[in-house]
């Protein structure tokens, strides 16, 4: 993969890099024929970012520039470290840089970022590659009930309302009101906390379309960070969302030259506990301790579950791994299949589209080299199964 | 018990935010007074027997709110006394000085609470945006009520009008980096010395020219060691020697937009600072002289 | 302290200067303040005040002595003692970096402590005196070795200096200077946990004043030593790099004040070598 970046959009890469790595530690990056694609997952698996740049977001784009098979492009992770390295001031990028260049060193491994700046600097960047995975996560977008387009000063402003100790979020959405309160753990002493609720209206936003009223809990610090993104490029966001425990998709798009999804999961948490602030009773309060014990130490905080089997039965967790009809699995078992195991299956959350079916081994620098090379073989490429379980393919228009 | 008010005007809710952000500087607890006629915050010292609270500040309600209803416990005890996380009620009203108005109520939630409803403008249309913040209190019994009453301070023996507070801070502040106690002196020729000594340096920034309220001399230095100051009269000096990081967070009240602030010393014991401003506001914070 | 009686003051004291506003001298100690104590000389030419880190850096603030509005040594002594710098810039900037305050030094003799009095030019009612005490002084630690040639020099502009510095990665510990007579000239490497980071100057930058070097040489320093000179580069309008044979770096600042007097800022860094 080789492409370049014209000044003025090297500051959007820099928002993205941040933005990203207060989502994950990893930076997944894929080049498509006509677009190229970052992603990342955070640690507990709640959050998921991904955002995508299409061709004309760049002055020179080949996609597997280096490949050694014509129609793969490049697959690979690296280091969060790396890429906020890369992009360390954002706000001073666009007035210092004027070029950037992205290409793929297959003989070294590396990833060569080159800027070219101002005073005929040029800043060269070597970039371990960790991996030659790719990774992908199903959510849906498009055929949600409820949507809500905002300028994103609103949600920040809102926000400067909670404290910074708040860690999560409760959104209350009728077609009357968005009512936005800190959510409260249960196991929080409460007389120590303070409640904070916010109710705004229809008429703030921009666009508002509920057909179905309903609670959402998410995490503040992914949130926070989503909407530093959308400020710092001064657009638009949009939520697009069903209901409790299914993920809430955050979009912020220019509408021309890259589109970037933010998914955190939700949390399916006891709707009556987190009543709004006038409906509280003493009664209430014993209700919610009886439902407590039942539950055990299921926690309330939005998560793919991995060990609650309760959760796996509803449709509600972030990623669906697609499932692989046998007959596929059979056929690709000679290459370096990019194998994706539904969680359920194992009872673990595996490793999204693991491209080595060689044990897990330190990684020696041959070792990485071969893999890696692998990669570029015939991979397993999901947009070919059919009747899986795709609801929005990211990287389709 | 019940309280219920509400503050329209942005000067009055502009001047409450700061005063309790001066607060929670001061103190992470502070007890609120609701009276009849003035609310009174009131900070302790953990080990106060009978020392003087280290905060005791009077907002008349009428200056403040439009609407201002309380009912005590019974005849006898008119007031209701309640204790609260001061940096969680000013954090709560960070939002007021852009407010168009608050409403402060009694509630009882799962606990008991200070529940602010708070209207805001909105940024984008004409829509105003609530928020409201429940505050968890705890009502003090009326056995400790007597601990909460104003301050008894001996006599002081001088009273002297302070230059611009925010003066003194930058070179408190300075001044806190090399030692941990300032002295303050005061005369009543009108001159006001902080001074700080240490094994490396001996800094003394002197004021003149400021108005003495009062002075009860003469002082009596006999017992002390007191390093006597070139051409001037012991007996109509005094001085304390006090925390230098109490005093620097009292001088951050200089964002409340005051009339003047006096600063009452009793020799070697006690310094009082206390602040009025245009609303009849009395900020009084009592910091205990250090004695070796 | 009876002020009026200043000549008398002035033949009798070792030393004794005056200055209209302490501010830049102020923010100057603080561009070398990352020890606790300098070494203060009052020289003929001007004042001068070095910090040294272990043995391996050694920095100094120079003042010429037409910064002040007044400036006498006594030229039968050696006027060099060990101060607190902390202090002394706390003292400078009692009344704050917002006010402009007049400066008046004064050291009667060896083992007297150094008076400052300060008067801000807003407020006339206010002022501060400070006695900071001294301790004798060791010999200041000679780096420069005169039989090492220099092999390469360049002069900078510090604001963009400062710029390529700030980029680069905080947790390295060693950066590469390659100087090469051949383009990109100038090339600053560092490495990082996994990663390289290369940043080439070619000496037609407009950021890059001068250049000269016959044959080409690299350099090691550790990051942090390099690091030190941040705070000076910010203040500071032009920079010299200067590489001598044996690895030593010096770098010298320039800053220049509204009234077009100079000071500068020096800064000798050890460099890493190779087993």
């Amino acid at each position: 993969m080789k492409c370049h970046i014209p000044g003025a959009n090297v500051k959007v890469l820099g928002r993205t890099a941040h933005a990203l790595a207060r989502f994950g530690d990893e930076l997944y990056l894929e080049s498509l024929p006509d677009c190229i694609l970052l992603r990342t997952l955070n640690a507990a698996e709640s959050a998921y970012a991904m955002v995508k740049f299409n061709k004309n977001f760049f002055t020179y784009f080949n996609y597997n520039y280096y490949s050694t098979e014509d129609n793969e492009g490049l697959k690979c992770k690296i280091s969060m470290k790396s890429a906020l390295n890369i992009f360390k001031s954002p706000a001073h990028m666009d007035k210092q840089v004027e070029n950037l260049e992205i290409k793929l060193d297959a003989e070294s491994c590396k990833l060569i970022f080159q800027l070219k700046c101002r005073h005929g600097i040029v800043k060269t960047h070597f970039v371990s590659i960790l991996d030659c995975k790719a990774m992908q996560a199903v959510y849906t977008k498009d055929s949600v009930p409820n949507r809500i387009t905002s300028p994103q000063r609103i949600l920040s402003e809102a926000l400067g309302n909670f404290q910074s100790s708040d860690d999560q979020v409760t959104l209350e959405v009728s077609s009357q009101s968005l009512i936005m309160r800190n959510y409260v753990d249960t196991n929080v002493d409460l007389t120590k906390i303070i409640r904070t609720q916010i109710s705004l209206k229809p008429s703030e936003f921009d666009g508002y379309a509920i057909e179905a009223e309903t609670t959402i809990t998410f995490t503040l610090k992914e949130f926070r960070a989503l909407l530093a993104f959308a400020e710092a490029l001064n657009l638009p966001l949009q939520l697009h969302f069903e209901t409790t425990g299914r993920p809430v998709v955050f979009i912020v798009h220019n509408g021309s030259t890259f589109e970037a999804h933010f998914v955190l999961a939700t949390s399916k948490c006891d709707s009556a506990s987190q009543a709004t602030s006038t409906q509280h009773t003493n009664v209430e309060r014993s209700k919610r301790k009886d439902s407590n014990s039942t539950l055990g130490s299921a926690k309330k905080k939005p998560h793919l579950e991995v060990d609650i089997s309760k959760c796996l039965d509803e449709d509600s967790h972030l990623f669906n791994f697609i499932d692989i009809p046998e007959e596929v699995m059979l056929n690709k078992t000679s290459t370096n299949g990019n194998i994706e195991n539904k969680s359920k299956s194992s009872g673990k959350t595996e490793e999204p589209m693991d491209c080595d079916n060689i044990p897990a081994s330190p990684a020696a620098k041959n070792m990485i080299k071969s893999v890696f090379k692998r990669c570029f073989e015939s991979t397993f490429d999901p947009r070919n199964l059919h009747g899986a379980i795709l609801a929005e393919n990211s990287d389709s228009e | 018990m019940k309280f219920r008010a509400l503050m329209v005007d942005a000067g009055p809710m502009r001047e409450f935010a700061n005063i309790v952000t001066i607060i929670s500087k001061l103190s992470k607890e502070c007890i609120l007074r609701v009276a009849a006629d003035t609310l009174y915050f009131i900070v302790s010292d953990d080990n106060s027997g009978p020392a003087p609270p280290v905060l005791w500040c009077e907002i008349p309600q009428a200056m403040f709110f439009s609407e201002y209803q309380m009912v005590g416990l019974d005849d006898e005890h008119k007031d209701i006394y309640l204790g609260l996380s001061s940096g969680n009620l000013s954090r709560s009203l960070v939002t007021l000085k852009t407010a168009k108005s608050l409403k402060m109520k009694l509630t009882k939630k799962q606990c008991p609470c200070l529940t602010l409803e708070i209207e805001m403008p909105s940024s984008t249309s004409q829509q105003t945006r609530n928020v409201t913040h429940d505050i968890p209190v705890i009502v003090i019994p009326r056995k400790m009520w007597s601990e909460f009453h104003e301050p008894n301070t001996p006599d002081p023996d001088i009273s002297i009008e302070l230059p611009a507070l925010k003066q003194l801070r930058t070179t408190i502040d300075r001044m806190r980096t090399m030692a941990s106690e300032v002295i303050i002196w005061a005369s009543a020729a009108g001159r006001l010395t902080l001074q700080i000594k240490t094994d490396m340096a001996k800094v003394s920034t002197r004021f003149k020219e400021l108005r003495v309220e009062a002075f009860e001399g003469p002082i009596d230095h006999s017992d002390s060691e007191t390093e006597s100051q070139a051409n001037e009269d012991m007996s109509r000096i005094c001085y304390c020697r006090v925390d230098a990081k109490k005093l620097s967070m009292f001088l951050s009240a200089d964002q409340v937009t005051h009339n003047r602030t006096l600063c009452s010393i009793v020799h070697k014991k006690l310094v009082i600072l206390c602040l009025h401003t245009e609303e009849n506001v009395r900020l009084q914070c009592f910091i205990s002289g250090i004695v070796y | 302290m009876n002020w009026s009686k200043m000549d008398d003051v002035n033949s009798q004291y070792y030393f004794t200067a005056s200055m209209d506003s302490g501010k830049t001298l102020c923010s100057l100690l603080k561009a070398i303040q990352f020890q606790e104590t300098a070494v203060f000389c009052a020289l003929p030419e001007g004042l001068k005040l070095t910090v040294e880190e272990g043995k391996c850096v050694q920095a100094s603030a120079y003042v010429p002595s037409d910064n002040f509005t007044e400036y006498h040594v006594r030229d039968d002594v050696d006027v060099m003692f060990k101060i607190s710098i902390a202090v002394l810039s706390e003292c400078l900037n009692i009344f704050g970096s917002g006010e402009e305050s007049s400066l008046k030094m004064y050291y009667r003799s060896e083992g007297s402590p150094l008076l400052l009095v300060l008067q801000p030019q807003s407020v006339n009612n206010v002022m501060t005196d400070c006695e900071i005490s001294t301790q004798n002084a060791d010999s200041v630690l000679e780096l420069r070795d005169e039989d090492s040639a220099e092999v390469a020099k360049l002069v900078l502009k510090a604001p963009a200096f400062l710029g390529l510095l700030a980029d680069l990665e905080r947790s390295c510990d060693v950066i590469e200077l390659h100087l090469s007579p051949e383009h990109p000239n100038v090339s600053i490497v560092t490495y990082g946990m996994q990663d390289r980071s290369c940043i080439d100057v070619p000496k037609s930058s407009d950021m890059v004043q001068s250049f000269t070097c016959e044959n080409p040489v690299t350099l090691k320093y550790q990051l942090p030593h390099i690091r030190l000179i941040m705070k000076a580069l910010a203040i500071s309008s032009k920079v010299v790099l200067r590489c001598s044979s044996n690895g030593l770096l010096l770098l010298q600042l320039k800053l220049e004040k509204e009234d077009q007097r100079q000071m500068f800022s020096e800064f000798y860094i050890v460099p890493l070598l190779d087993d």
